[in-house]
């Protein structure tokens, strides 16, 4: 069994005694892809940056490759990629100026990959970051975060503002770094059905703490809009376990409820003396019904 | 999005559809889909699938949904890997079910028996020797094998 590279215990980041996040725990294995999901200020931000210890947790602490991520040695930092959600590119160099500049902290720069990838990805490497669109510099942000293969790649709502076709050449590396198997992603973003294709973990962060995690088909299974459809009215309160909310409406009742299994179904349609139909929902559906 | 892959004589086109936005979980839908397409006799025995990196390119998938569709279905037998090669669907014999799901196939014609012998009187030793008998008297004549479907 492998060690994990990322491993946070009861990790906790306040700013001037105001908490933005709170007991958060972890773990990301090699060959992990983790989705991280949360509204504007739930505290994605803050987590990513204190796995990559640009600040130092005010509670618990975070480990990257078995180090304190805050005291990271440079070895190790070597094996880290990652792409901010405001690109810190400098407006007046040519984009392959700014890959040279980064790719000369890096012995082992793949400049073959970037080459590649620059031509895929339409990005002219003699123009200057000012005069750049924000797609252009968005690409080329993601390009110095892949450049040197790290293990462990860190994205900050990444895709924001790519179009379709570039998301998708995006989402094809992403693939091409988890097919790997030894190397790690973990990103934020807004659009679900990225993080739905190629999560094999979600975090949701909620009120800055982690309100769900775990692998992604289990999510999608155990989270389920429950009908229910009965010949009499149903009792005002409804005894549905585990129910996140019940509606009722006379004779028929909606539930969204967490950790359905299939077995559940003859027992609790006895009990209500109602006919039950089970709805699978998708990641955009839980996400929202987790925020209600 | 679907995927075309060809069979070990590159004659038959399949494809699978898979949508991942939707309430199943993309592993499922490639499971269901290639058991299904396995039992129907649309994927043939021998058939190649494409590989893991193939598979999770062309659709834009996590590479390990993937590898756990085909890790799943090996356990299954429906499945086939193979060294250095790519994973096929197995031959007939091999895609028998568990033996727990077969078992749970007999549970009612046994139940059924058992009440009947408990309702004569029988014991737990005239049953075993009634049902060997029958057994060997099967066994005497022609066995079919199941037939998978043209």
């Amino acid at each position: 069994m492998n060690s994990p590279y990322i491993a946070a215990h009861g990790l906790g980041k306040s700013f001037s005694g105001k908490p933005v996040l709170a007991d958060v725990s972890f773990t990301v294995e090699p060959g992990d892809v983790v989705g991280v999901l949360g509204k504007n200020g739930a505290g994605k931000t803050t987590l990513l940056e204190l796995v990559l210890g640009f600040t130092p947790a005010t509670a618990g602490g975070v480990q990257l490759f078995g180090y304190d991520s805050y005291r990271l040695p440079g070895a190790a930092k070597a094996r880290v990629g990652f792409v901010p959600q405001q690109d810190e590119l400098v407006n007046q160099l040519t984009a392959a100026d700014q890959i040279g500049v980064i790719s000369s902290f890096y012995p082992k720069w793949d400049d073959t990959l970037v080459g590649r990838l620059s031509q895929e990805w339409e990005v002219d490497l003699t123009q200057r970051v000012k005069n750049m669109s924000v797609g252009q510099r968005q690409k080329l942000s993601i390009l110095l975060g892949l450049g040197h293969r790290p293990d462990v790649l860190i994205l900050d709502e990444p895709v924001a503002s790519l179009d379709p076709v570039a998301r998708r050449q995006f989402l094809e590396q992403i693939i091409e770094v988890a097919a790997d198997g030894n190397r790690s992603v973990v990103f934020s973003s807004h659009i679900v059905s990225d993080v739905e294709r190629l999560a094999n973990k979600i975090w949701i962060l909620k009120d800055r703490r982690m309100f769900w995690q775990g692998d992604f088909d289990s999510l999608k299974d155990s989270i389920v809009r429950l009908h229910a459809r009965s010949t009499r009215p149903l009792p005002a309160s409804l005894e549905i376990p585990n129910a996140l909310s019940v509606q009722r409406d006379g004779t028929i009742a909606t539930a969204i409820v967490q950790g359905w299994s299939p077995d559940m179904h003859d027992g609790l349609a006895r009990q209500l003396d109602a006919e039950l139909e089970i709805e699978q929902l998708t990641l955009e559906e839980i996400f929202l019904e987790l925020h209600r | 999005m679907v995927h075309y892959f060809t069979n070990a004589v590159g004659r038959c086109r399949r494809l699978f559809i898979l949508k991942p936005h939707s309430g199943m979980p993309i592993y499922r839908q490639l499971l269901e889909q290639i058991r299904r397409m396995a039992a129907s006799g649309q994927l043939p025995p021998g058939t190649e699938l494409p590989s893991i990196r193939e598979l999770a390119l062309k659709h834009a998938i996590n590479p390990m949904t993937v590898s756990k569709v085909y890790t799943l279905l090996e356990a299954e037998g429906v499945l086939e890997r193979n060294r250095g090669k790519p994973m096929t669907i197995a031959t007939p014999e091999r895609t028998q079910a568990p033996l727990a799901n077969r078992l749970e196939q007999l549970e009612p014609h046994v139940e059924q028996v058992a009440l009947a012998a408990q309702q004569l009187e029988l014991t737990e030793k005239d049953v075993v020797k009634a049902l060997h008998n029958a057994w060997e008297k099967n066994d005497e004549q022609p066995v079919h094998r199941r037939t998978r479907p043209r």
